[in-house]
């Protein structure tokens, strides 16, 4: 190997740092003027990190289970009590839902609606999170290879938590609904009105451009409307917690830092993010073209 | 704005290729500490800038072996892999250990608390400047609260880093290192 001279090596050492400087300045620059300008490298290092944040945040997760149970433990006479109070509730609910389950299957075949779309979950696990408070993201440990697309929405028990904006081989992002990007078409169930969820980066996204805002109430309870195709209808959001000039905040369902588990949910829709350009193969070259979103279909 | 920076010096060598490869592994580690999922509330907003930590004490104690475009490199995977916005992380970095390299020598053989208030100093200036270049870039106003909690928590987690990073540097370099 040849080893640079002396003063070549003191030029190199002086040079480098300020160069740097200059390309991440740069590189800002770039990132900030075309924005899928990195989607596929972040989506390959992302790939290349997520075994080893796999694994590192096992024993986070293991943590919070053991945590989960000491409490429990503590919990359990009360919980036990509150439970079967609630059992016996769910139980008479159990039956009118039954009732209505089989009420609308009768009164869908007197009208001929159209099937809805039936719907495929994956289960992942949060690997990771942005770290810091100018994303407000979740990277799971599921990407294209178990089916996951764009735009596909992201629940757990409780309501949605986000969408899936990129997608790796075997890790995936989840924009939150918290995030400043994150604006989702929404209807407050009380009033039928729609309005969009848009997030501003704080624990409470707010509701914009309402049909008639002076009718929100705190406490009204917030689902997704379906329009725009992003989402389908009447997934859980949230609750409308305060009401300002500003416009009235929603308290999410899902307890955001506490996500563990999160499903993935397929409708069979197109998602509203565009899908990224296929790269046109030429016929006798490279076989079929390439198809869009080819992923996400099952 | 003048980038003058400073030569590294000479310090003494480092045979074992696990002492040399120390700072850039706990910078990489310190990088993916960062975007662990803890299940705290509020946490991921708040997470301590661990980087920034391993940055300032290898800095100070062992530039030699934290070369810039390795921190450039870590920074920009960081930026990559967390989904924040991409290049402003290794800037910060960069920027912060050239500030650092300009002054080390006033922190070499001093108390903890100096080299701790020094620490505080570039976290500040080092928060304050992304979240400058965040709301720059985004065209919105982020809530400032919350970047001053992160500073603070930042500062408060630092003695225990640097603890840490002083111990494993001790035990993998010797007294020399």
């Amino acid at each position: 190997m040849i080893r640079p001279s002396a003063p070549l090596r003191a030029t190199i050492q002086r040079t480098t740092p300020p160069l740097l400087i200059l390309l991440a300045a740069a590189i800002i620059l770039l990132g900030k003027a075309d924005q899928s300008m990195f989607d596929s490298l972040r989506a390959s290092l992302t790939d290349n990190a997520a075994p080893a944040l796999n694994a590192l945040s096992r024993p986070l997760d293991a943590a919070a289970t053991a945590v989960d149970r000491v409490r429990g433990v503590v919990t359990m006479y009360q919980d036990n009590l509150r439970l079967e109070r609630e059992n016996e509730r769910l139980l008479q609910w159990q039956q009118v839902a039954l009732k209505l389950s089989a009420d609308n299957r009768e009164l869908r075949g007197l009208l001929k609606a159209a099937p809805e779309n039936a719907m495929s979950y994956v289960t992942t696990r949060v690997i990771a999170n942005s770290g810091g408070g100018y994303v407000r993201t979740v990277m799971v440990n599921a990407g294209s290879d178990q089916g996951l697309a764009r735009g596909q929405a992201a629940i757990t028990g409780d309501g949605l938590i986000g969408r899936l904006t990129e997608i790796g081989s075997r890790s995936a992002r989840v924009l939150l609904i918290t995030d400043l990007n994150s604006r989702i078409p929404v209807v407050i169930q009380r009033t039928n009105a729609n309005a969009i969820l848009a997030g501003d980066n704080s624990e409470r996204p707010r509701l914009l451009y309402a049909n008639d805002p002076d009718a929100i109430k705190i406490g009204d309870r917030i689902l997704t409307s379906g329009e725009g195709g992003v989402f389908p209808p009447g997934l859980p959001v949230g609750t409308v917690a305060a009401l300002g000039s500003g416009g009235a905040r929603v308290e999410p369902f899902v307890e955001l830092s506490q996500l563990g588990y999160v499903l993935v949910v397929d409708y069979g829709l197109s998602g509203g993010l565009p899908q990224p350009a296929p790269v046109a193969a030429r016929p006798g070259r490279r076989g079929k073209p390439a198809a869009p979103d080819e992923a996400g279909v099952r | 704005m003048e980038l003058k920076v400073s030569s590294i010096p000479s310090l003494p060598r480092v045979n074992s290729g696990l002492a040399q490869m120390l700072p850039i592994a706990t910078t990489v580690l310190a990088a993916l500490l960062a975007i662990l999922p803890v299940r705290l509330p509020g946490y991921a907003a708040l997470t301590p800038a661990f980087v920034l930590m391993a940055v300032y004490h290898w800095t100070i104690y062992r530039p030699d072996l934290l070369p810039p475009i390795g921190l450039f490199a870590v920074g920009l995977t960081q930026d990559l892999v967390a989904g924040t916005a991409v290049g402003a992380g290794a800037l910060v970095l960069l920027l912060a250990r050239a500030a650092v390299l300009r002054y080390r020598r006033a922190f070499i053989g001093r108390t903890f608390p100096f080299v701790w208030s020094g620490f505080a100093l570039l976290a500040g200036v080092a928060m304050l400047g992304l979240w400058a270049l965040h709301c720059l870039m985004q065209l919105s106003f982020f809530d400032f609260r919350t970047t001053m909690f992160r500073t603070v928590l930042t500062v408060a987690i630092f003695p225990v880093a640097s603890f840490a990073l002083g111990r494993t540097q001790r035990a993998l370099m010797g007294a020399t290192g």
